[in-house]
């Protein structure tokens, strides 16, 4: 079924395929674009709707199918979702809280040469600040296949983030099942903590490998459960660590990064966070990996910034060890 | 059609004006003069035309109604008492309770309410994924709803006509509550709405003209629904704003104007009002 390097697109198409084998209550519901589900609306046409290039109708009509037992999904480019369609979100889905799942694709830098008003990087931002909506960043084909199954078992609304059509580098050999809530632990070291989620979990786990040349040990942990955090997993890792990192391919605006400095700012002594994402900028057009090298994103991007505030964390410590002795002879 | 039914609905429609501008006066608050428009309309709905069981709200082969006008609640929770959807002590509770389970703008925690509705332009596509399911399951039941006239000017409503047509929702019927006035002005001195009837004939819809005042072509005109197989309909109901209070009908500035205490009392013997309590 897969070669290890298809696409979180594919994955969703092939777990969407087997669910409906199963479940007769799938509906999906296009947004002109009916190939993102694959065999789906040849092979069950009367619950396949095209309503043409129109999101919000597109999830209004979603929500009317969910009150009536129905659970639709619902797909578009994620900008198209999570801003032009977001009232409809808010009121229609997430207000009601209505079993609909909502699957944003091209998120992150996968939408290459299409320019800023397809680049997503602000989506999950978007989302996040409306109640009731679980999101899921996948980080590959294994882990967007098990998602999507614990999405359908999941009975509420649901953003699933995944990228473009392009082929996405593994990360996970197999993934028996997948727990909403729930951090995975890829790698463990006692210097750094690196949370990442989507297509910025690859990286950082080349990253974590350039680390280790320059000493420092990484832990890695794919948060891709945005949206409920892993809080425990979280918090157990502040106690050990005195660096945590995010790293997401979106604005650290809202988005991963944002989540986890709400908890530990609220949570934590003695932890220091450092966000890597997109400050504030909107995408532009390149390929995703021009895109990445720019956004300093990439593995060595990702690994340098790392480094370089680990050392500076460092400094702080010996500055002021260097004022508590000062202050200590000064007698104050 | 015996006149005993079209004096009932008169009289519930009547019981809904009541009611409105008493909830409203009490909450001092409320979209008064919308929800009065609306009254015979959903009287004749209610009394005559839906199929539905106010024991079992969500009984599956049930006519569904959606207001997308959402604030013209104050009608729907009249209504939705009067025909046993909840004890009409609960009208007390309107706008005048903490979390009350009758908001300014209707929320599916009241029985009876198939959608939270209040941001306008919503209605029709939600109607449609209930139309439409109905459809993938076999099942006969008709989605109404009640949309504004200004409401119109939202885009999604028309995104939606293009989409109903296309896919023949012949389940489902719209009612334009057509009172000319919006929140700011007279419609047409903000946007061009006409010519109505033919825009919606020219989207691929099955279209109507009523008098939304006139109980008999009210029935004659809903019990026909749909009027072409494969088509969804549009009936444009002519309406007054604020219909039933002269203060407010036909007033821009009544959109979401109440009475005062004073004024209540004052026309509470003329239009038959009840007792204003604090409780």
């Amino acid at each position: 079924m897969t070669d290890n390097r298809s696409s979180t697109r594919e994955a969703f198409i092939d777990a969407l395929l087997e669910i409906s084998k199963k479940n007769e209550k799938i509906v999906t519901i296009a947004a002109d674009s009916q190939s993102r589900y694959g065999e789906f609306p040849n092979l069950y046409k009367n619950r396949s709707l095209n309503v043409g290039i129109a999101e919000q109708s597109m999830i209004g009509i979603a929500a009317g199918l969910a009150l009536s037992g129905k659970i639709p999904v619902v797909t578009a480019y994620a900008n198209f979702l999570a801003f032009r369609a977001a009232e409809q979100i808010r009121v229609d889905i997430a207000g009601q809280n209505l079993n609909v799942k909502i699957v944003g694709t091209d998120a992150g830098f996968s939408s290459e040469w299409l320019g800023y008003t397809h680049v997503a990087l602000e989506d999950v931002a978007a989302i996040r600040s409306i109640p009731n909506i679980v999101i899921i960043d996948p980080a590959d084909y294994e882990e967007t296949f098990a998602a999507t199954k614990a999405m359908f078992d999941y009975n509420g609304p649901v953003y699933l983030r995944l990228r473009g059509k392009g082929k996405e580098p593994q990360v996970y050999e197999k993934m028996e099942s997948y727990k909403v809530g729930k951090g995975n632990i890829l790698r463990e070291g006692n210097n750094v903590a690196i949370i990442c989620s989507g297509g910025a979990v690859h990286d950082s786990l080349s990253a974590a490998n350039i680390l280790k040349s320059e000493n420092i040990e990484a832990t890695v942990i794919d948060m891709a459960s945005i949206r409920p955090l892993d809080k425990k997993l979280i918090l157990d890792l502040a106690l050990k660590v005195n660096l945590i990192v995010t790293v997401e391919d979106h604005n650290v605006i809202g988005g991963l990064g944002s989540a986890v400095a709400e908890l530990i700012s609220e949570n934590c002594n003695n932890v220091k966070l450092l966000r890597l994402g997109v400050k504030d900028r909107f995408g532009t057009a390149g390929t995703e990996e021009l895109l990445k090298k720019n956004f300093m994103l990439d593995d060595v991007g990702i690994a340098y910034n790392i480094s370089e505030f680990f050392k500076k964390i460092n400094d702080w410590r010996i500055n002021s060890h260097e004022n508590n002795n000062r202050v200590r002879r000064a007698g104050i | 059609m015996a006149n005993i039914d079209i004096d009932e609905i008169k009289k519930t429609a009547e019981q809904i004006r009541k009611d409105c501008i008493w909830m409203s006066t009490r909450a001092d608050f409320g979209h008064l003069a919308p929800a009065l428009s609306i009254a015979d309309i959903l009287a004749t709905l209610y009394k005559k035309i839906m199929v539905y069981d106010p024991k079992n709200p969500h009984w599956p082969l049930r006519d569904r109604f959606i207001l997308s006008k959402g604030h013209g609640c104050l009608a729907l929770y009249s209504i939705l008492s009067q025909v046993g959807y909840f004890d009409r002590n609960l009208l007390r509770d309107f706008a005048n309770k903490y979390d009350t389970m009758l908001p300014g703008h209707p929320e599916i925690k009241l029985p009876g309410i198939e959608a939270n509705t209040g941001s306008l332009g919503h209605g029709i596509p939600l109607a449609i994924g209930m139309a439409l399911a109905a459809k993938i399951d076999n099942k006969n039941y008709r989605v109404f709803v009640i949309t504004g006239d200004g409401e119109l000017e939202e885009g999604t409503n028309w995104e939606a006509a293009i989409i109903a047509a296309k896919h023949k929702i012949d389940n489902l019927i719209v009612i334009i509550d057509r009172n000319k006035l919006q929140l700011g002005d007279l419609t047409e001195n903000i946007s061009q709405l006409e010519p109505l009837e033919e825009k919606w004939k020219a989207f691929g819809w099955a279209t109507k003209v009523i008098n939304g005042h006139d109980i008999n072509d009210l029935i004659f005109s809903l019990s026909a629904t749909p009027y072409e197989r494969g088509k969804p309909t549009i009936i444009i109901a002519n309406t007054i704003k604020g219909k039933g209070l002269p203060v407010a009908e036909n007033k821009i500035e009544w959109h979401h104007k109440v009475l005062t205490k004073g004024q209540y009392n004052a026309l509470k013997d003329d239009l038959g009002l009840e007792e204003l309590s604090n409780d």
